[in-house]
């Protein structure tokens, strides 16, 4: 520290006498060069002045006292500049510490997801989850067991970032410790329900739709727990539907019961499970209906599913000028023609 | 074998004795311009600090050597004493940006950074003794 | 943005006017403003929401916590004036079959 300062007291009064002497705007451009390594060497603003002061006493022993010590108080002046610049660089320090931190978290809540979805018979699967920030408070998952048949989910946790990704862990590791209710949509969300409402803050739920499909008949069931609805598509008579399912939130009553619902899926139709990422998109114009987000689907719907939804979320970010506001997940579960 | 005076603190012309006291002795050691504002910044704010919280209360200042092998060190040693109502988390008056957000002044973790060595202790309802020390290079 | 909160007490009850949209932000500003009413015995808590154009699901956390606590301490709250946004929120999560809720403009109470 005190040689690089040595250097830069060098430094600063050549440059400063070849622009004393030529008075030009290269001089003054070596200026801003120098200004930049101050700051690359952490010379705070004081310190600046004290290199102008011992400089000028060098280059004009005769100056004016008054002058001199004018400079003084300019050091007396800059004191503060000198100590805010000092906590700036603390708190920048410690800022890049809890960037890191969230991005291990980040990286660890990753491994809540399914890594791949599994390859299943005559489906078409595209699953896409963009969080708002680093952290995500979208959750989906996606098995198949041993005949085919998948299992399901996609929940939003109330709130965003960090603590919504601490109850995701919760969810994630409630819903592999029930693998005998993967079929039974109702019975899955009335045994996570519990684990929910005896373990989260009372301000605190989860929404969640969970659904079921097998492949060997085409049959969807599905129950929801306050979530937002989806959309069912049918392809013979090439119309949306809503995919509803009406059940409370989870996290409020203990005893919650949800209805199963059921539907016979034909070829080329599909499903469409969404995040409210999705729905409460806003724009300069207000919020984006839901009939916005068909029209997309629609305009998209010869694509394989993947690229639909990469597609329908292109879409939906450049309407809100790229910046995400809630997270966004959409998934899209179609049987091939 | 120390040079040390004492300045009460109880009104802002306290601050400025403080200040001045402060600045006299570090020039007499031979500190530099920069380093003499330093010093003369964190009297300043430990100060304030006693008029503000605890109204009354005193700014010790003296020389202190050390010896090593290799030779003396000089120093000169700022002692803030008040009996005011004493600090309940210190840890928290010790982060940055706690009290100096909307740059009210630059707080102890500035004190801190200013000088090289730094100690405080602290006691509810009896009061606090903040030491700091800034040596001679 | 900042929520605009005016509580009228009557005898039993205690009407809070809210203006604004409730969100991540201005949630904890209706929380204080909610809780220490439901926490009192026998109290009738009426939140009109007539003034408030949006809520996020933060927002909807907030009176998820009002009334777990009314009903932790026999206290009522019930929810006025709500436009069909913010209606289509409640019934979404089917929070509209756990707390009273009165869609649209309010009668005036007794």
């Amino acid at each position: 520290m005190a040689d690089s300062y040595s250097l830069m007291q060098e430094q600063y009064r050549k440059i400063l006498v070849t622009y004393l002497k030529e008075k030009n705007e290269q001089g003054l451009y070596y200026a801003q060069q120098f200004s930049k390594k101050v700051l690359e060497n952490q010379i705070s603003p004081e310190e600046v002045v004290s290199l102008h002061i011992e400089a000028i006493e060098e280059l004009f022993p005769y100056m004016p006292e008054g002058a001199v010590d004018s400079f003084e108080f300019l050091l007396e002046v800059m004191m503060g500049y000198g100590l805010a610049y000092r906590e700036h660089q603390s708190l920048r320090d410690k800022q890049r510490e809890l960037e890191n931190e969230i991005n291990v978290a980040a990286s660890m809540q990753q491994t809540f997801l399914p890594k791949e979805i599994p390859f299943v018979q005559d489906l078409d699967v595209g699953v896409l989850s963009v969080p708002a920030s680093k952290m995500s408070g979208d959750y989906y998952h996606f098995v198949k067991d041993e005949n085919g048949c998948v299992g399901l989910a996609i929940a939003d946790i109330i709130g965003k970032g960090v603590p919504a990704a601490l109850c995701m862990s919760m969810i994630k590791y409630a819903m592999d410790s029930y693998p005998e209710q993967r079929l039974q949509p109702g019975a899955l969300l009335e045994n996570l329900n519990r684990v929910v409402e005896q373990n989260v803050a009372a301000n605190m739920f989860i929404t969640m739709m969970y659904g079921s499909y097998d492949p060997r008949v085409h049959h969807f069931y599905y129950s929801g727990a306050g979530h937002e609805p989806g959309f069912y598509y049918n392809y013979a008579e090439d119309s949306f539907d809503e995919l509803s399912a009406k059940g409370v939130v989870l996290g409020i009553r203990r005893d919650s019961s949800f209805l199963e619902y059921h539907k016979k899926v034909e070829p080329g139709d599909f499903i469409v499970l969404l995040s409210d990422g999705v729905t409460e998109c806003r724009t300069d114009d207000g919020f984006i209906e839901r009939e916005e987000i068909t029209n997309l689907i629609r305009q998209y719907k010869h694509l394989p599913a993947q690229q639909l939804v990469e597609n329908v979320f292109y879409q939906l970010e450049k309407l809100q000028g790229f910046q995400l506001r809630d997270d966004f997940t959409l998934i899209i579960i179609r049987r091939e023609v | 074998m120390s040079v040390q005076s004492s300045v009460e603190v109880h009104t802002e012309w306290g601050i400025v004795s403080a200040r001045q006291a402060g600045r006299n002795l570090a020039k007499e050691i031979g500190f530099g311009s920069v380093d003499q504002a330093r010093v003369t910044t964190a009297i300043s704010e430990l100060a304030r600090n006693i008029y503000l919280y605890a109204e009354k209360g005193e700014i010790i200042i003296e020389t202190i050597e050390q010896y090593h092998s290799s030779g003396a060190k000089k120093g000169i040693k700022i002692t803030a004493k008040d009996r005011g109502p004493g600090i309940k988390n210190i840890r928290e008056v010790m982060e940055d940006g706690f009290t100096t957000s909307g740059g009210l002044g630059a707080g102890l973790p500035g004190v801190k950074r200013l000088m090289d060595d730094f100690d405080i202790d602290s006691v509810v309802g009896e009061g606090t003794v903040i030491t700091a020390v800034k040596w001679l290079r | 943005m900042n929520l605009d909160i005016k509580t009228e007490h009557s005898k039993e009850e205690a009407i809070l006017y809210i203006e604004g949209e409730v969100d991540a932000y201005t949630a904890p500003q209706l929380k204080e403003a909610i809780e220490p009413l439901t926490e009192k015995d026998g109290q009738l808590v009426t939140v009109d929401l007539t003034n408030v154009s949006y809520i996020d699901s933060t927002g909807l956390g907030i009176f998820v916590g009002a009334l777990k606590s009314s009903e932790a301490n026999n206290s009522k709250l019930r929810l006025v004036g709500l436009n069909q946004r913010v209606m289509r929120l409640f019934s979404i999560t089917g929070l509209d079959e756990v707390i009273d809720i009165e869609e649209g403009k309010k009668e005036g109470t007794q």
